[in-house]
């Protein structure tokens, strides 16, 4: 049976560091993995962007840098052990209220066992203002693991 | 400059009774200088008062621009927004036109990016459209294309003026008044929820936007042209503003540090950083250290947006199921 992993990426360090770990503890191991990296944007509002084609524009710079990011978190997994043809890539966009709410209807719809997510350091002021995805998965996550790496 | 409509006093064309109809709403004065019908509204500077707004084929009398103050600070024309009245009603309104800007501001030390969108705040009129706590208007097209809102003006104050106008103590607003300003919060912060379920914000939550209507008591938010994008949190921003309306209302204002520290030393004395506020560093929120006779319960409330808070409130609903509870007790 194949474990399924959602790995949720973005373009900071500690996403990085979460592949990191995660290779760390699946990459040697007998039991099979699938490790999916995600990134989810969730959809602008037109309204924020001067030119028509604004929020197309903040999609395709988005995709542009996420290739990279993904290339990198890949060959960290592979590096770790994990073979090609069990690491996916999934750019997700989504009209879901955040990018907590969009990790966890991927993973329920995927059927993740696991779900992955860096956690950053924050100030409280941002955490006031920002949220946390790490904090909102734990509180709602169901029927999967849930990992948060440091 | 503006193009200027057809109509212009003494090219012929103006409709019968418009005159007569700017004497009656707009004075005698009014017609010292030529009538200027007006269709098109991408140079707001151009127009001025007196002019005559043709919009979806009603008129509108400009009587001035509006205003608006950042608590202390001297009040800014805000030459976008127009005073006007409809020629045939009488009725006062609000024409807003296009302004698109985006900067940036700070909320402490943290750094958000805003945009004005008239395209977002003509959204939000639709979806409120017969809400009783909101604004009431629409959004008209012009011939040029831009979107221009055409509001009701709401008779009242701002929450935070008819508070300050209380010839009270804490103690007795609190004994005899807060319970009423928390209850009617409620539904004023529901309307906040019905936005975001919607998936809108309001954008910019202050306690004077905010408006208390005179004839009925009734508490209506305004100015939602304002956006932000958060992915993260997307309404984390409009909860900090509630926290900061409901702090306000049960303190009878802000209360800073500088502020204790001047005329409460002894309060000053026991203050530590998790009374304050995360964002902004000098408010403090765990107002049972100035007040000792607010309940815990409500205190509690309060703690939520402080810097000892160690979960907050994420939606409006879990705020809005706390204060119920206190209210219901």
């Amino acid at each position: 049976m194949v474990e399924t992993i959602l790995l949720a990426m973005d373009e900071s360090e500690n996403a990085l560091r979460a592949a990191r770990y995660v290779g760390r503890i699946v990459g040697g191991s007998r039991k099979s993995f699938e490790v999916t990296l995600a990134y989810v944007l969730v959809r602008p509002s037109p309204d924020l962007f001067e030119e028509p084609e604004g929020a197309k524009k903040y999609e395709q710079e988005a995709r542009a840098k996420m290739e990279a990011v993904f290339a990198q978190a890949a060959a960290v997994l592979q590096e770790a052990g994990l073979s090609a043809e069990n690491i996916r890539t999934r750019f997700i966009v989504t009209d879901e209220p955040g990018i907590a709410q969009g990790l966890l209807a991927e993973q329920k719809a995927g059927r993740y066992g696991t779900l992955v997510v860096g956690r950053r350091g924050v100030t409280k002021a941002e955490e006031f203002l920002f949220g946390s995805v790490s904090n909102k998965i734990i509180h709602h996550a169901k029927d999967c693991a849930v990992w948060v790496v440091e | 400059m503006a193009d200027v409509a057809a109509h212009q006093e003494g090219a012929g064309h103006l409709p019968a009774g418009l005159r007569e109809k700017v004497a009656q709403h707009g004075g005698e004065y009014a017609l010292e200088r030529p009538l200027r019908v007006l269709t098109e509204t991408a140079d707001f500077f151009e127009v001025v008062p007196y002019d005559i707004m043709l919009l979806a084929g009603r008129y509108y009398l400009i009587r001035g621009h509006e205003y608006e103050g950042r608590f202390g600070l001297e009040e800014t024309p805000k030459y976008w927004v127009k005073r006007a009245v409809d020629l045939e009603t009488g009725e006062r309104k609000i024409l807003k036109f296009v302004f698109h800007e985006s900067f940036t501001d700070k909320l402490g030390a943290v750094t958000i990016r805003y945009v004005r969108s008239p395209e977002k705040e003509a959204r939000v009129l639709d979806l409120v459209r017969g809400h009783p706590y909101f604004m009431q208007g629409f959004a008209v097209i012009d011939p040029g294309g831009n979107n221009v809102r055409v509001l009701d003006r709401i008779p009242g104050k701002p929450l935070d003026h008819v508070i300050e106008g209380l010839a009270l103590g804490h103690e007795e607003y609190f004994h005899t008044r807060l319970p009423d300003f928390l209850s009617a919060l409620v539904p004023v912060f529901e309307a906040i929820g019905f936005l975001h379920a919607a998936g809108e914000k309001h954008g910019d939550i202050r306690r004077d936007h905010i408006l208390v209507e005179h004839a009925t008591g009734t508490y209506k938010w305004i100015d939602f042209d304002l956006d932000y994008f958060q992915p993260e949190h997307p309404y984390g921003v409009d909860i900090f503003g509630l926290g900061n309306v409901l702090l306000y209302v049960a303190g009878m204002g802000i209360h800073t540090i500088s502020d204790l520290y001047h005329e409460r030393p002894e309060v000053f004395e026991r203050l530590r950083e998790e009374d304050t506020s995360p964002v902004l560093r000098h408010r403090v929120c765990n107002l049972r250290k100035i007040f000792p006779y607010l309940p815990v319960e409500l205190n509690n409330i309060l703690l939520h947006f402080s810097m000892g808070a160690d979960v907050f409130y994420d939606s409006v609903d879990e705020l809005l199921y706390d204060l119920r509870d206190y209210l219901a007790r």
